[in-house]
Parts: C-alpha cells; sequence; structure tokens
C-alpha cells in the first residue's frame, strides 16, 4: 500500500485532490496507534502525518497551544506539563487496551475524543478544541474556531472534528485549551460495595457540593486480571469504589473530611494520596484490568457510554449475562464490558441491554473479523444516521477519507 | 436598513391569505397572529435598531405542530425565522417580510429533573433562570448565566451559545448540554444525545449548538446541573493604568487560578454604573477588576489571599473583599446594570462583543480611545476578562443624522481591531444580521463554504433563518459542485512527497 508523507498543508491538499481524482480513498493516520479501532477500511493509500508535528505557539498564560496535528502527544504534554498545565479532559492512551506501542498524535487524540476520568467535570476533547485548520474532502484548507475560548463567530465545525475519526477533514493544525494542573489530589476509597450500591454511592459524591473530579468502581473479579497499578487496590479480590479530589492542598483536604462524612453509609473511607492517587486514575483512564498483555487480553472490549445512575445496574446485568467482566467510570456514566471471545462479540445482547438503559456501544477492541461483521460504532435511528451521513457528504462527498471506518461498506 | 436581507418573494406574499389559513389549520386559536398590531411586538430582537414586521406570526405548542407548519413551508418555499424570548443582541430573531416568524414561546414547561443523573429535561421556551430556580432547593444550578437569563429562554441560548460571567470556569452553553428534540425544515423530528455524556456518531449536539436557527427548531433539550459551591467571595480591585489590570489577570491565570467570574470595567463604564447603583465603587481609578472565587471556604480563603497579593504586585490602588454574601452582590451590581446605567446617560447605545487573547487587552483598549476620538463618540467599556470578551458599549443619538452609522463603523472598526490581534468577531451575541458582513474579515470564502454546506444537510432549500450569519447566499447545488483545481483532478497518481 502506498504511504503519503506530506510536510505541510498543501502537501496535504495535493494528496487529497490527487486521491479525489484518482478515486484511490485515504487512510489518515499520525502513528497509526489506534487503527485497531473502527471497522478495517477500504482505502488504497495512507496519508501519514507525523512530519507535521511542529508546535506552532505555545502560551501559557492564554491557556492555549497550537500545534500541528501530528506531534506527538507524549512531547506536547511533557511541555505543558512543564508550566504546571494540562488537557484537562485526560486523553486515554490506548496503547494499553490495544497493545499497539505509543500513545500516538495531538490529531488522533482529537480525531478518537477518548476522554478519561475528569470528563465529568471538565469535560471532553470536543470542549478542549478551540480552533483548526483541516483538508476537506473537496481537498480545500478550511479552518473554524480561532484561538480564544468565548468564540460563536460561525458554526463550531470543532465539535464535529471531535470524535470524527478521520472521517470528515484531515486536521493539520489545532489550537487547544489548557488548563493548570492542581496543586494536590486525593482518592477516596470504599471498599466491598456490589456495582449497584457503588453506583449509588457514586452518585451521591457527584450530586455533593464537593466537586468530585472522577468517580469509578472496580468490582472485584476484574483484580485477578489486573496486573498494573490497579492490582494492589483489590487485595483479596474485594471490589474498590474510588473518588478523587483536586486542587489546593488545604481544599481538598476539607472537602476529603466532608465527603467521607457524607458516605458514612457506605463504609469506611481509605484514602490515597498525590502520586499513590495519580497512577489509580491512570490505570483507570487506560482501562488496565483489560490490558492487551494481561489475561483479558483476547477479550472483545466495548466502551459504553450511558446515563450515569443507570450504570450500576446495567453493568451488573451485561457482565451476568456475558460471563465477562465490567469496569466504570464517569460516576457510572462509562463502562467498558469485557466480553468472553465469540464470533459477533456478543453485539446483539449487549446493544440490546444498553439500548434499553439510554445508552450506546462502541466495540472498542476486537480482532480485524469480528471488526468486519459487526458495527463497531453504534448504529443510529434512520433519521439521525441519515443526517450524519449528509453532514459526512458535506465536507467529503467522495467518501475518500477513511472510507468503511465508522459505518460498515458492506452492511447490509 | 444597512444591512440587505434576501430578497422577498412576491409570489409568497400573494398568496398570504392562503398561508394563514393554512397556518390556523395547523395551529388552531390565538397561535396564528397575523393583524399588523398585534405582530407589533415581534418586529426586532435585542438589536432593535432593526425592525421589521414579519408576514405572520405562528405560534405553536406541541412538537408536532412545530413539525406541521415547517412541513407546510418547507412543501411551499415558506422562509421561516425561530425565535425564543427575542433577546440577541445580533438579530438572530429578526423577521423577514415575506417569511413566518415561528415563536417558542408556548414551550414553557420543565419536563423532567433528574437529580440521580443532573439534568434538567426542558421545553426551549422554559427561562435560563427558571431552570436554576426549579432545582435551587436541591442546591443544584445551571451554570451558563447570560445576564439577560430573567427573560431569555434556553431555546434561545441553546441556538446562540450563550456565555456569562462563570463561563470561565464553568463553561459556555455548549459545555453544558447534552441532548435536545429537533425539527428539521423537512418536518423531520429528531432525537439527539440524552442524559448520556455523549452522543454516539458525529457531535451533532455540538453543531446545533450556536447555529443560530439556521439547523432546526429545537422543541426539547437536556441540560447538565451542578451543584451550587459553598461559599463564593468577591474582590474589588481598582487600578490607575488599564495596563495594569490587564498584567494582574494575566498573573491570577498564569498562578494557576481559575476564578468563577473575572470582570474588568474601564473608568467610563465605572461612573456610569455608580452613578446608577450607588455600589460604591472608586471613581479615582482607571480599571476596576470584580474577581469572585467560588468552592469550599478554606479554598476561597487562601484563594482571596493568593489574589490580593498578585494584585498588589500589579500595583493595585484599591483592593475591597467581601464579607458577606450582600456585599458581594453590591459589587455585582455595578457590573450586572452596566448597560442600563450607560442607557442612562446616553440616549442610545450600541453593544459590542468581540473576544481577544486576553494579552492584548491594553492594545485593544488603546485603539478603542483612538477609535472613539476618530468617530467622535464616546465608548465605555465592560470586559469579560477572565476570558478576553470585550463588550464595548458605544454611545450615540439616532436623532441626530448619521449618528448612528458612524456608532456602526465604530463598532465594526473594533471587531476588526479584535480579529487583528489574534481574536474573534463574536464571543457571545452571535453574528445574526450584526457581524453577518463583517464574517470576510475572518473566514475565507472556502471556510464559509464549508459552514454552508453543512446548513445544506440541515435545510437543502435554505429556508431556515436566511440572511442571517452568512453574507452571501448560495445554492446548495452550486456549493456541493467538486471544482477542478488548476488541472490538477486530471493526475490519476497519488503525488509523494
Amino acid at each position: 500500500m502506498d504511504t503519503l508523507n506530506p510536510r505541510d498543508a498543501k502537501d496535504v491538499e495535493d494528496a487529497v485532490r490527487a486521491a479525489i481524482a484518482g478515486e484511490q480513498p485515504l487512510e489518515i493516520i499520525g502513528h497509526g496507534t489506534k487503527r485497531r479501532i473502527g471497522h478495517p477500511m477500504a482505502t488504497n493509500a495512507v496519508l501519514d502525518l507525523s512530519a507535521l508535528n511542529a508546535v506552532s505557539a505555545y502560551e501559557p498564560n492564554e491557556l492555549i497551544i497550537t500545534v500541528q496535528s501530528g506531534a506527538p502527544l507524549d512531547d506536547v504534554q511533557s511541555l505543558i506539563d512543564s508550566k504546571n498545565q494540562q488537557f484537562a479532559f485526560e486523553p486515554m492512551d490506548t496503547s494499553v487496551l490495544l497493545g499497539a506501542p505509543g500513545s500516538g498524535t495531538i490529531g488522533g487524540m482529537i480525531g478518537a475524543g477518548l476522554a478519561g476520568p475528569r470528563r465529568i467535570k471538565a469535560g471532553g476533547a470536543r470542549d478542549h478544541l478551540l480552533g483548526a485548520h483541516a483538508v476537506s474532502g473537496f481537498g480545500d484548507s478550511f479552518k473554524t474556531g480561532g484561538r480564544v475560548v468565548k468564540n460563536v463567530t460561525g458554526y463550531d465545525l470543532c465539535k464535529l472534528l471531535a470524535g470524527s475519526w478521520g472521517t470528515l477533514a484531515v486536521m493539520t493544525e489545532v489550537t487547544l485549551k489548557v488548563m493548570p494542573k492542581p496543586e494536590s489530589e486525593r482518592t477516596l476509597m470504599l471498599a466491598g460495595l456490589d456495582d449497584v450500591a457503588a453506583n449509588r454511592a457514586m452518585t451521591a459524591a457527584l450530586g455533593s457540593p464537593y466537586d468530585v473530579s472522577g468517580a469509578a468502581h472496580l468490582p472485584g473479579s476484574v483484580f485477578g486480571s489486573s496486573t498494573g497499578a490497579l492490582a494492589g487496590l483489590g487485595a483479596g479480590g474485594r471490589a474498590v469504589t474510588v473518588l478523587r479530589l483536586e486542587g489546593i492542598a488545604a481544599s481538598v483536604a476539607d472537602r476529603a473530611g466532608s465527603l467521607g462524612k457524607a458516605l458514612a453509609a457506605y463504609g469506611a473511607v481509605e484514602m490515597l494520596q498525590d502520586d499513590a492517587s495519580a497512577v489509580v486514575w491512570a490505570g483507570i483512564r487506560d482501562v488496565e484490568p483489560f490490558a492487551a498483555s494481561g489475561a483479558r487480553g483476547l477479550w472483545p472490549v466495548w466502551r459504553i457510554v450511558c446515563p450515569p445512575a443507570s450504570g450500576g445496574a446495567l453493568g451488573q446485568a451485561l457482565a451476568r449475562g456475558s460471563q465477562g467482566d465490567v469496569i466504570y467510570d464517569w460516576g457510572g456514566g462509562l463502562i467498558w464490558a469485557a466480553v468472553p471471545p465469540r464470533p459477533d462479540a456478543l453485539a446483539g445482547p449487549v446493544r440490546q441491554q444498553v439500548e434499553a438503559a439510554g445508552g450506546h456501544a462502541m466495540l472498542v477492541r476486537a480482532p480485524e473479523d469480528i471488526r468486519r461483521n459487526v458495527d463497531v460504532f453504534q448504529p443510529q435511528a434512520g433519521g439521525v444516521a441519515a443526517l450524519g451521513q449528509r453532514v459526512r457528504h458535506s465536507f467529503d462527498p467522495k467518501i475518500i477519507l477513511n472510507r468503511g471506518r465508522m459505518v460498515r461498506a458492506t452492511a447490509t | 436598513m444597512a444591512i440587505m436581507m434576501p430578497a422577498s418573494d412576491q409570489a409568497v406574499l400573494d398568496r398570504r391569505d392562503a398561508i394563514v389559513a393554512a397556518l390556523r389549520a395547523i395551529v388552531p386559536g390565538e397561535g396564528v397572529i397575523d393583524s399588523a398590531a398585534e405582530m407589533l411586538p415581534y418586529e426586532s430582537d435585542g438589536l432593535m435598531a432593526y425592525r421589521q414586521p414579519p408576514m405572520v406570526v405562528v405560534l405553536p405548542d406541541t412538537t408536532a405542530q412545530v413539525s406541521k407548519v415547517l412541513k407546510y413551508c418547507h412543501e411551499q418555499g415558506i422562509k421561516v425565522v425561530p425565535r425564543g424570548s427575542g433577546t440577541s443582541l445580533s438579530g438572530g430573531a429578526l423577521p423577514l417580510t415575506d417569511g413566518v416568524l415561528l415563536g417558542l414561546g408556548k414551550f414553557k414547561r420543565i419536563r423532567e429533573v433528574d437529580f440521580d443523573n443532573r439534568v434538567v429535561v426542558t421545553e426551549p421556551g422554559v427561562t435560563n433562570l427558571a431552570i436554576s430556580q426549579a432545582v435551587a432547593h436541591a442546591g443544584f444550578y445551571y451554570a451558563p448565566d447570560p445576564s439577560s437569563q430573567i427573560a431569555c429562554s434556553i431555546g434561545g441560548n441553546v441556538a446562540e451559545n450563550s456565555g456569562g460571567v462563570h463561563c470561565l470556569k464553568y463553561g459556555m452553553t455548549t459545555n453544558n448540554v447534552l441532548g435536545c428534540e429537533i425539527v428539521l425544515m423537512s418536518g423531520e423530528i429528531l432525537r439527539i444525545g440524552g442524559k448520556a455524556a455523549e452522543n454516539s456518531g458525529y457531535d451533532l449536539m455540538g453543531i446545533i449548538t450556536g447555529s443560530e436557527g439556521l439547523l432546526g427548531v429545537i422543541t426539547e433539550i437536556t441540560v447538565r446541573i451542578l451543584q451550587k459551591p459553598e461559599t463564593a467571595r468577591a474582590l474589588m480591585v481598582g487600578f490607575a493604568e488599564v495596563e495594569a489590570a490587564g498584567e494582574c489577570v494575566a498573573r491570577i491565570i498564569g498562578a494557576g487560578i481559575i476564578p468563577g467570574g473575572m470582570e474588568m470595567m474601564d473608568k467610563p463604564a465605572i461612573h456610569a454604573a455608580e452613578a446608577f447603583v450607588h455600589a460604591g465603587y472608586p471613581l479615582d481609578v482607571e480599571a476596576l477588576l470584580i474577581i469572585e472565587l467560588d468552592g469550599p471556604a478554606v479554598e476561597v480563603d487562601e484563594l482571596i489571599k493568593r489574589v490580593e497579593a498578585i494584585a498588589q504586585g500589579c500595583g493595585s490602588t484599591t483592593c475591597q473583599i467581601s464579607t458577606s454574601e450582600s456585599e458581594r452582590n453590591l459589587f455585582w451590581a455595578g457590573r450586572k446594570a452596566a448597560f442600563p446605567a450607560v442607557g442612562r446617560i446616553s440616549p442610545d447605545y450600541l453593544c459590542m462583543d468581540g473576544t481577544i487573547p486576553r494579552g492584548a487587552l491594553p492594545k485593544a483598549l488603546a485603539r478603542i480611545r483612538d477609535l472613539s476620538a476618530k468617530y467622535d463618540l464616546r465608548c465605555a467599556n465592560v470586559f469579560h476578562a477572565g476570558d478576553g470578551n470585550l463588550h464595548p458599549l458605544i454611545l450615540y443619538d439616532a436623532n441626530k443624522p448619521g449618528e448612528m452609522e458612524r456608532a456602526e463603523a465604530f463598532g465594526a472598526d473594533i471587531l476588526r481591531a479584535c480579529v487583528e490581534f489574534g481574536g474573534v468577531l463574536t464571543g457571545e451575541h452571535g453574528v445574526g444580521i450584526e457581524k453577518r458582513d463583517l464574517m470576510p474579515e475572518m473566514f475565507s470564502e472556502i471556510d464559509l463554504n464549508q459552514q454552508q454546506r453543512l446548513k445544506c444537510a440541515f435545510d437543502a432549500q435554505g429556508l431556515l433563518n436566511p440572511g442571517k450569519v452568512f453574507p452571501t447566499l448560495h445554492r446548495c447545488a452550486e456549493l456541493g459542485r467538486m471544482h477542478v483545481h488548476a488541472g490538477r483532478l486530471a493526475f490519476p497518481d497519488l503525488p509523494r512527497f
């Protein structure tokens, strides 16, 4: 397969125009760390953006950074970390779950839009993308948004680009919001709750004024398969519910005391401080219990987003019905479900239960043959699906970009 | 009227009686208004310099009626302008002579309060403030708080992606809405998102928010609600120079502090506000910052100390710190009343809404001073300093020939300067008709064509709110055409780099 290595936005335009003319759909990659997500594509050339890797401008006092889309996420995170800043939505490192090394590029981070635990407080990738330059499937460079947070000038195309998996346009440069890193963090830990009780405890915490920035639950059964930082938490196979508080030290200590009291009915509270707390949340963000290198490494994994208060009951039913394992983030609003290997990854029963709970499910990890035959992304209601396709055509009428990745080309 | 609106369709106007009758068959009783006198209140929105009676006003009260009205207009080729409470400052709800004005004012019910999922499901005609009031007993509130929150509707907030003084910390409307029911121009009813944190597929909620009524008519909205912070306290800090106030804002952010709100007023705004509400504002300063910190008491107390030290380091000349809720509210009273306060010292004023990078503030204010001299018009500045959103208030007298035109030219120059300094034309009021013709200052034809193609995906005939946002209207077929670029499409081979 041909690989094209554009050096700038103009090269990207040329590549897309030639692809349109030659009717040769392009697969768009940065470092290619997320190529195993989505349907196998009907593309016959690769557009590799890794040479567009410059940091165009970093202005800590303006809380913004402008980078080319092929910039390595690790490098950019180190840069903003040096000024005590971060991407507040905690972008997931998919290498743990997928087993493809590297945390990828900024473009991949936005295109995938996979936010971590702090999404409940800080929003997702879509909330942090302020502006973009991109090349549409017309082969035209366009810009949207700007370099300031408060902006309502024209349609907010950034929202569409985030989470579009490279199917609307090839981003060449993006401006992102950065936020100060909290001075300290503390995690409150409750042990031994079943999924439904844990969901209630998380709901109580998130409905409190204590500004919880992470709410997750790990049932006891997942610790057997966990090898990383989380393995130590579930000693003896106990379930663990964790709640994170962040901010200046005095505030965190004060809120930890108040939240502990508010949750007294759910049992004794243990505390994890700063670094010990941080590794736990990184493990949850990256779905360490279902790591590619771990005991559940060969199981298909679903990423389920649902109304948070219904997560416990839904996850419990999914785990029982599939004989699989689940973990919960976002106070129950995000469920990662690993199911035993089956040719259909149990898509029928999983989606039936998820839809009944008002949620949607994405098959985030599965072997290629399963991803060929099962809808990876949640199939949508007729009118919404049709509108989505019209939106896609408005950017890429010839379906040149990542053809077949989000919607199965051969769907019948 | 200086702004050209789409040419009116005589064939539609000739059928007016039949159209009114058809609409009455869909929305019975008082839901269709066609007498000139009764249509008067709908002639303009918050941008009152522009007025235009619509062909007819329709006030449906069910989604089914909205769908039938739109379907009928779609089939008949009739333009439709949606309207919430009519508080838009950019003319987003300005009627068209040959258009149906579709008011959502009867959609006034909160449908569900769901504390466990921390959401409210509401109809679009409910006011912004009413949502907060409906959940206040449980300690919750809806965070975006535009200054018109007593009157503005949540549907209008979604259409305009409204902000407010607290959006520095809590985000704008787009960061606080999860789902909606929307009716497309064809009459098709769709549900986007819901109570989950994210939609599946493309983020259609994200693109609908801030689309200024051009993509669809929203009939239900699901918003996130938050717990109220335990405490809030404010500092009121005066500076002898605007530059020092700007530096103070930058240093607070640079120190990793994100205040709940951070507002600035310049001398003319301070004087106007003080004369109106007697909040105790210092009158001998060039710039006043109101900085609010919220959270647990221990956090607020600590951050107040840090901010006070930063302010002193920047050469503040006065600093008051609120010790009670009534004092905090008094600090805010002047800022919140800044627009009417300016209204008292001038027969008319024009409120602008550009955003600049925070660091460009002194430059921007210097430019506004120069322009004020050039156009010989006074200007008072209030400013969401934390997020760089400027609200220059240009004072003029519409009864003096030529003054309104001068005020508009002054305002346009301010917005051009915002773009020149790396900012944008509008931070929260929307483009509407007010900034429509300035869009090319910020966007190329290619940029605007991409936005209009998206519009075509929702409304292929361009019947919904035409004449707003985009300076030039194109037919969808023309926008969808793939142009040949300098013969390059002739080469079948992919290039190598």
